[in-house]
């Protein structure tokens, strides 16, 4: 029995023996390989890590598709109307600082001509610098508003209407400028007048290049109003609700249409009434050139509003005009000019 | 000699079992570690999201205590590489970081910055609502301009806020905003090799009017860089004075020119190493008197000596601090005269 049970004993004992070497000899083994990672990865990281992945390859592809995308874009589609926006400007503190952001926007915009026009009896440095420099196809004119006709200091702004010479000016040049180019692709454009200190979607360009006479859309921020609109009905224009004298020919703003620069040229005479009552200035351009049933609405039938009525805040300078008394003032070399103050002195 | 054998015995057995269980421990418990360590972040992060309206990446770290009281947040990030402006791995990232509020210009104002910006290469818009949700008005205008940017969102509790739209110099619009995009900024690039990610950050404000120059001139700060601004403190610009050596020395101001740093948010670009290297760098909240908002978050991560001027030597105004005027909605009445689903 005890014999038997040594046996036993041994061959437990080698049993255990080898299983233990086998086993130390397969940790060992384990020492040096690498574990297999992925349960100690957090799910965050191995998202990241696919993420930037597919980021590299689509910035390879945009890489790649860069090249075939430019010459598309270069290419110039033929008879693209060209939109004529004709902007009137007077020398203020931030007038450098609205067409500079004016021409930001415009910079988006394809077959754009700039036609701007100074209310001014010569051309300023600081228009001529920065329409140099803007990048843009422009036209600088200049034209003084008649002094009874001038808003003074102290005046509300709606007391007269502003801008109507400039308006009229531009538009002269327009069609000078066309009369000596018979032909007809020069008559293919859109008209739009746009003042600088309004905010413009680049949506809205695109809406009025195909007008054929006069196209309308609602204008944001207007009339005392959230937005101002023409009402359409059947694909026409049947009303407009505003605010504010409905009853005028075309309770619109100035921003609110553009007009067919075929129609602008076939109606010679047609221009700003730089004496009518206050509001009645859009309606005296287009009542000789188009009835309410002709108009073109846009803007998905004048329900979306690609355009804001926005007004700068005229800035507080009572330190300057402190200063300016001591003569400490800053530095007028560097641009950024109003003749009004300096009047003051 | 049996009590030897014995011990011998006891040892032999013992041992192949231990190495048995070294073994099994090692290949079996770290998964089941894992997991558990798992479920009470996740319990954790269900009981934050009840706080917030919608997640779609919430901030993982540990908040510092003060923020954790102000911040209720959602954030959520979109990157849309497509069009221009182009991206080149060779130039730093201007995060341009905006705050802004839900106001009747709100839209045109984010239009016409989102045409100014579609012209700067390599730029990143991030754009916090003062909202305790992201609306809907800025969603879709952000999809439309085919920027990069990320939206983000903090309410500015109550009595922080303005009272009405009376200007009140002392309580700081905005801070919390930029504070907000401070810390994103923090918890997305600090994981990352920092040289691989050169960047600047610039707080441009919704209604103010950037020439495109003052980004490339912004492009090349190494630590802080500063430049006059137009329209601000009462005075046709205020600016930094920069002697012979082109160190800036002091400001041209008349609003309290001793606040250490006498600038406007838009007149100053921080290089984004410094601001990942002083994380605790923020704008202050609490307690700041008109004017030195800036002052509170320049003062922890720079020096005087350390400003760079920029603009020729700060002699050329590249950004006007434009105001827009609040539009007259007095034909809207009580009931409101216009359609209310169309978006302005």
């Amino acid at each position: 029995m005890a014999t038997r049970m040594k046996l036993k004993l041994k061959t437990v004992f080698v049993l255990y023996f080898m299983v233990s070497l086998m086993g130390l000899i397969y940790a060992l083994m384990q020492l040096g390989q690498r574990c297999d990672c992925a349960e100690h990865d957090m799910p965050k990281d191995r998202t990241i890590s696919r993420l930037r992945g597919e980021l590299h390859r689509l910035q390879e592809q945009m890489r790649k598709a860069e090249p075939t995308k430019l010459p598309q874009k270069l290419a110039v589609k033929p008879a693209q109307p060209t939109i004529y926006v004709i902007t009137p400007t007077y020398t203020r503190f931030v007038q450098k600082a609205e067409l500079t952001r004016l021409a930001q926007t415009f910079l988006h915009v394809p077959q754009l001509h700039w036609i701007l026009v100074e209310d001014s009896p010569h051309k300023t440095p600081l228009v001529s610098g920065f329409l140099a420099s803007s990048g843009l196809a422009y036209t600088h004119l200049h034209t003084p508003t008649p002094r009874d006709r001038k808003l003074q200091e102290g005046d509300p702004s709606w007391l007269k209407p502003r801008g109507a010479e400039q308006r009229n000016e531009g538009l002269r040049w327009l069609r000078e400028d066309r009369r000596g180019q018979p032909g007809a692709d020069t008559q293919l454009g859109v008209v739009y007048f746009a003042d600088d200190d309004n905010t413009y979607s680049l949506q809205l360009f695109e809406e009025m290049r195909g007008t054929q006479r006069v196209s309308v859309w609602p204008v944001g921020l207007v009339g005392g109003m959230r937005y101002e609109r023409p009402v359409v009905e059947g694909g026409k224009v049947v009303r407009f609700h505003t605010g504010w004298r409905p009853s005028r020919p075309f309770p619109l703003d100035m921003a609110g249409f553009a007009v067919s620069l075929k129609l602008v040229i076939a109606n010679q005479d047609a221009c700003f009434d730089g004496d009518a009552p206050m509001g009645f200035l859009e309606s005296s351009f287009l009542q000789g050139l188009v009835t309410m049933d002709e108009l073109e609405p846009k803007a998905e039938n004048c329900t979306k509003v690609l355009v804001w009525h926005t007004r700068t805040e005229k800035p507080k300078m009572k330190r300057e005009e402190a200063l300016q008394k001591q003569g400490l003032g800053s530095d007028t070399a560097v641009e950024d000019n109003d003749p009004t103050h300096l009047q003051a002195l | 000699m049996p009590k030897r054998r014995d011990i011998l015995a006891i040892v032999l057995i013992v041992l192949p079992w231990t190495l048995l269980i070294t073994v099994w421990h090692q290949g079996a418990i770290n998964p089941l570690l894992a997991a558990r360590k798992a479920s009470p972040w996740h319990h954790h992060r269900i009981h934050e999201s009840r706080r917030d309206s919608r997640n779609t990446f919430t901030l993982k770290k540990p908040c510092s205590a003060e923020n954790n009281k102000d911040i209720v947040e959602v954030v959520h990030t979109e990157y849309v590489y497509s069009r221009p402006p182009p991206w080149a791995a060779v130039l730093p990232t201007l995060h341009v970081v905006t705050p802004t509020y839900s106001r009747p210009v709100q839209k045109a104002e984010l239009t016409r910055l989102a045409n100014t910006f579609l012209h700067v290469p390599n730029l990143h818009w991030i754009l916090v609502e003062d909202s305790p949700r992201r609306t809907p008005l800025v969603i879709r205008l952000l999809r439309e301009t085919s920027l990069n940017y990320t939206h983000l969102n903090v309410e500015t509790p109550r009595n922080y806020k303005l009272r009405g739209d009376t200007r009140d110099p002392r309580i700081p619009r905005g801070t919390m905003q930029r504070n907000l995009a401070l810390r994103w900024l923090r918890e997305t690039f600090s994981s990352n090799n920092r040289h691989s990610q050169p960047g600047i950050v610039y707080f441009a404000d919704d209604d103010n009017t950037y020439s495109l120059e003052l980004f490339e001139e912004m492009r090349s700060t190494r630590k802080v860089s500063v430049w006059p601004v137009a329209f601000v403190g009462g005075l046709r610009y205020e600016s930094p004075k920069v002697n012979t050596l082109g160190m800036v020395y002091g400001w041209k101001t008349v609003f309290d020119p001793h606040r250490p740093f006498a600038i406007d948010m838009a007149g100053f670009a921080v290089n984004l190493r410094l601001i990942l290297f002083k994380p605790q760098a923020y704008f202050k909240l609490r307690g700041v008197k008109g004017g030195y908002q800036e002052s509170s978050l320049l003062r922890e991560l720079v020096t005087l000596n350390d400003l760079e001027p920029k603009a020729a030597n700060c002699t050329k105004v590249l950004v006007w601090h434009t105001r827009t005027e609040k539009p007259v909605l007095v034909n809207e009445g009580k009931k409101g005269f216009t359609d209310s689903n169309v978006e302005i």
